[in-house]
């Protein structure tokens, strides 16, 4: 058996005894109760054994008694190492200071993370936890036990279907699952819808309200298309009016068209202009001098120098100018025709919404003048002509 | 003990299948391989040096031969001895 870590408590002395008798000693010490260990014989012929400190002055009488002398080979254990600590009195001090302060700040919560909320905001939730005792520099010990938290927690937050606390080390994860609600729906006043525009209805489907117009009707501008309120004279109920209606809508459209296109090109010309780049900034190397070009087009290219997949800083940029060249091309009349009313119609569209159809066009006039295509047109389109009007109590009626 | 005595302890060992060390009071070994020795029911050290080990039991001695040898722990009815036996040897003396 080795020293064991509570003789080690007590502390151990190795001893080195010489003399006659021996093995008359170890019986003696044995029958006195003293315990030694590890006894073993050095070539000149002593006997090395290891005894407690309590045991080492019991040994001394009985050392008499046999003859035996004694020599005190070495000294381990706690009593020998408190004597040296006794002389490095500040040196102890600050190695327990130092595991007291480590305990200490490692039992202090220093960070708490925010996950999961996106609704709830994270002040929200921090302001919750400190109510229950949990924020930063807070003693974890003085904390509660995680699950009692995160339900107190839960109940503090009503945002949240479920938090979770986790406490890893010396920071807290507060783990929050939001409630999912369906959006509110706006609210809406009583209204009626009427009609955007002058048309004949193509198409009328009332959600709530009541359907005042039938299809193939003519409506003005302003004109009650579904009405908000149900009911005869004496009980009346208003409702948000709710439903789609189409109609045909004539547009009139005054047409400018060019006979003549300008065009771009190039000449083919070129001129070339280096770069060298250190860093955010790009030195001219070749090319100095305004170009020679009335008009160009400038395109860079940069490349920089990479290592691997890793870019530095160091790269060219070759600045390409190409001449260009603005040509006029003649347009036919009936080239310009189409492209003019290309350009009505998408811009009927634009403003008469994605669901709009143009029914039919109808040129009522053209005329070409000055190298221009003149024309009024005339287009039917089958759009959507709702529009909102509340509903107005008129007090005292 | 008388030789009555010794008798009827015999009789009831060999009846009740008990050890044998139990009833005469006889030393139990135990040995792991020639390194390490395990003796109990001692009666205290007679010899010992780096090559030999006398011990002194009820009846008469135990002589244990070897090298390097190491007495880890003894109490006043073990010992546990580590080193390279070679040889044990029972003198009985009666």
């Amino acid at each position: 058996m080795n020293a064991s870590w509570i003789q080690w408590v007590r502390g151990i002395v190795t001893i080195r005894v010489r003399g006659e008798g021996m093995e008359k000693l170890v019986n003696r010490a044995l029958g006195a109760g003293i315990q030694l260990w590890s006894i073993r014989h050095t070539s000149g012929g002593e006997l090395l054994c290891e005894v407690s400190v309590g045991d080492f002055f019991r040994l001394r009488p009985i050392l008499k008694e046999t003859g035996c002398r004694l020599h005190v080979n070495g000294r381990e254990g706690l009593p020998f190492w408190l004597v040296k600590v006794q002389k490095r009195l500040f040196f102890a001090g600050g190695l327990a200071l130092f595991f007291i302060g480590m305990y200490l700040l490692s039992s202090l919560v220093w960070t708490i993370e925010v996950k999961g909320n996106e609704l709830l905001s994270e002040e929200q939730i921090l302001q919750a936890a400190k109510q229950e005792g949990l924020y930063p520099l807070q003693w974890s010990f003085r904390l509660e036990g995680s699950e009692v938290l995160s339900k107190k927690l839960a109940q503090k937050l009503p945002g949240a279907a479920w938090i979770g606390v986790e406490k890893r080390g010396t920071k807290i994860t507060i783990q929050v699952v939001e409630s999912k609600n369906a959006k509110p729906k706006p609210l809406l006043n009583p209204r009626h819808l009427v009609a955007s525009a002058d048309a004949v209805i193509t198409h009328i489907l009332a959600e709530s309200g009541r359907p005042v117009v039938k299809r193939n009707m003519k409506v003005r501008k302003g004109d009650v298309l579904i009405s908000g309120i149900y009911g005869d004279e004496a009980h009346t109920k208003s409702v948000v009016a709710k439903g789609t209606v189409r109609g045909l809508v004539w547009h009139e459209y005054n047409i400018v068209s060019p006979l003549q296109r300008q065009l771009k090109v190039y000449t083919g010309d070129t001129e070339t202009r280096w770069y060298a780049v250190v860093g955010g900034r790009a030195l001219k190397v070749s090319g100095f001098g305004s170009p020679k070009f009335a008009a160009y087009e400038t395109v860079r290219h940069m490349e920089k120098v990479t290592w691997r997949t890793n870019e530095l800083p160091f790269g060219r940029i070759k600045e390409t100018l190409l001449e260009v060249r603005m040509d006029n091309q003649p347009v036919s009349v009936e080239e310009a025709r189409a492209t003019g009313l290309l350009q009505a119609r998408a811009d009927l569209l634009a403003k008469a919404g994605a669901l709009a159809e143009v029914r039919s066009e109808n040129i009522l006039h053209e005329k070409t003048d000055n190298g221009k295509v003149y024309m009024k047109v005339l287009f039917e389109v089958e759009q959507s002509i709702v529009a909102e009007r509340p509903l107005v109590y008129m007090q005292g009626e | 003990m008388s030789r009555i005595n010794r008798k009827l302890r015999k009789m009831a060992a060999d009846l009740l299948d008990l050890p044998q060390d139990v009833v005469f009071d006889l030393p139990r070994l135990t040995m792991i391989g020639d390194r390490q020795l395990y003796i109990e029911n001692h009666r205290g050290v007679l010899h010992f040096s780096s090559d030999k080990l006398r011990l002194a039991l009820s009846k008469g001695e135990l002589e244990i031969t070897g090298q390097e040898l190491v007495i880890r722990t003894i109490w006043t009815e073990e010992v546990f001895v580590e080193g390279h036996i070679r040889h044990i040897e029972v003198r009985d003396m009666k």
